[in-house]
């Protein structure tokens, strides 16, 4: 078997025995090891760059010990401050974090691009005129602080609570 | 607590003590008179804050419901009130007088935010009731029993449709406010207010007049300069006409969160219900359509009048707050 292997990786097998082959590999665990060890030592023997013997497990266990990043803290970023993230990413971080930076920053120009500039007076207007049913936050709110009804000391409405700093 | 302890405390506040006895005959044993009527209800006034009390009220309007232990000390010159709300996320509500300190969880931090106000439960009425004689009736119901106490129902009913009207459930031996529900016209509850339990205090210590630190939060101070004190600008607008018995109690220019200018706030009161009637100025080429909406028991109304963005809202009938939009007017 393993002769046939050989052959069948230096492409010296017929075709119908080749899908033969590659079928029966399928249910024999040592054909299958076979297989990688030579594509292995072919690749060592061409001089190939290859991926080490448990590249998969090692990159599992790298991603672990990855810092979890979460997406949703991008929210709190400000636009000035990607450049400034840029600048704090270390040299060394893996592939893992890198990708994750990537998106973390891909997500935040997304975010930068569509969210409006200080001319947003015409938006609230627009917001009043869409929301028909629900009160504007700011005004409510500016309303409570100065002249609250004995309700708005303990309750606050939806919005004003959702409107974290 | 004795009736002497409790004679010693209200006799020494002179507001107080023209008041007399503190003996509150159920109106029921004798035809009461419109005076007498008006009598338990500021006498429910002065108790709500010159009485020593510990208790837990549950707070209610629209879909929101929040309990809050409440322990109030008049110590002869001072009031102090400390409100833990219970439900939800931590809040605070310190008050000494008429100045509040309120400590407000937003995520990790701990928003400080100062404050003025005087209509915190039970002290919801003021105690000089003029204005609120002029726009409403008072007349006396049944007695019911809430929180473990006999308490007798006073209805407080709007002379016109400008204003919700008010039941108010006194305690019989205490004076002191025990329930509070504001009605409007089809006579659904808009707020509910009601004790569940409550003590009075025999103490003048202030050991308990401190918030609960959490240690693992930041607690910083809410941005200054929210309000810019009314620099007397002369302004091109006046307001004419204001709705029956609502009057003008305070003007400021203020920051408006999302609003890079500053806006004109003007604050009306009829003596129980505030409206705020902001103006501000509107850029152009923006279209604006006329906007009414009732949100639980606040009302909120925009127009643009005369190239300006005129916004009211108030814990009042959609009527008043659009009676009092269109008693701007401004001068060419």
């Amino acid at each position: 078997m393993t002769e046939q292997i050989s052959a069948l990786i230096d492409d010296e097998v017929a075709m119908e025995d080749a899908v033969r082959m590659i079928a029966a590999m399928q249910f024999s665990k040592q054909a299958a090891e076979t297989w990688s060890q030579y594509h292995l030592i072919g690749d060592a023997m061409r001089g190939a760059t290859t991926f080490s013997p448990n590249f998969k497990q090692d990159l599992m266990h790298k991603l672990e010990l990855e810092p979890t990043v979460l997406a949703p803290n991008a929210t709190q970023v400000k636009s000035s401050r990607v450049a400034e993230l840029k600048d704090k990413l270390p040299a060394t971080w893996s592939i893992a974090a890198s990708f994750a930076a990537l998106m973390l920053v891909g997500w935040m120009a997304l975010h930068v691009q569509t969210q409006p500039g200080n001319e947003i007076a015409p938006i609230e207007v627009a917001k009043v005129e869409t929301t028909e049913q629900s009160i504007p936050a700011e005004y409510l709110m500016a309303h409570q602080a100065s002249a609250p009804s004995a309700s708005s000391y303990y309750i606050q409405s939806v919005s004003y609570s959702e409107s974290s700093r | 607590m004795s009736r002497f302890v409790l004679a010693r405390i209200l006799a020494s506040s002179a507001s107080i003590a023209v008041l007399g006895i503190i003996s509150f005959p159920s109106l029921n044993a004798y035809a009461a008179t419109d005076e007498d009527v008006w009598n338990v209800l500021q006498k429910a006034a002065v108790a709500a804050r010159a009485l020593s009390y510990q208790g837990i009220f549950v707070c209610q309007t629209g879909q929101q419901t929040k309990s809050v232990q409440i322990t109030h000390l008049f110590n002869g010159k001072n009031e102090f009130a400390r409100n833990v709300i219970l439900d939800g996320s931590p809040r605070e509500v310190l008050s000494q007088g008429g100045d509040l300190v309120i400590y407000n969880q937003r995520n990790e931090k701990i928003i400080i935010e100062k404050r003025r106000g005087q209509n915190m439960f039970p002290a919801v009425l003021p105690v000089n009731l003029d204005a609120v004689k002029e726009s409403y009736s008072l007349r006396s119901g049944t007695v019911e029993r809430v929180a473990g106490r006999q308490s007798q129902i006073l209805i407080l009913e709007p002379r016109d449709g400008l204003r919700y009207s008010y039941k108010f459930w006194i305690d019989n031996e205490y004076g002191l406010l025990l329930k509070s529900v504001m009605l409007n016209n089809r006579n659904e509850i808009m707020e509910s207010i009601a004790f569940n339990q409550l003590a009075l205090l025999n103490t003048v210590e202030l050991d308990w007049f401190q918030p609960k630190i959490d240690h693992k939060k930041n607690y910083v101070m809410e941005d200054e300069q929210v309000v810019i004190a009314d620099d007397g600008t002369p302004v091109d607008w006046v307001i004419k006409e204001l709705p029956a018995g609502y009057r003008k109690v305070g003007q400021m220019i203020r920051k408006v969160q999302g609003k890079p200018y500053p806006v004109t706030h003007v604050v009306f009161s009829d003596g129980l219900a505030s409206v705020s009637l902001f103006i501000e100025p509107i850029p152009k080429g923006v279209k604006s359509k006329v906007l009414l909406s009732t949100m639980g028991n606040t009302s909120f109304y925009a127009n643009v009048n005369s190239g300006r963005l005129v916004t009211v809202v108030g814990e009042v009938p959609e009527a008043t707050i659009v009676q009092i939009a269109n008693a701007v007017v401004f001068r060419k």
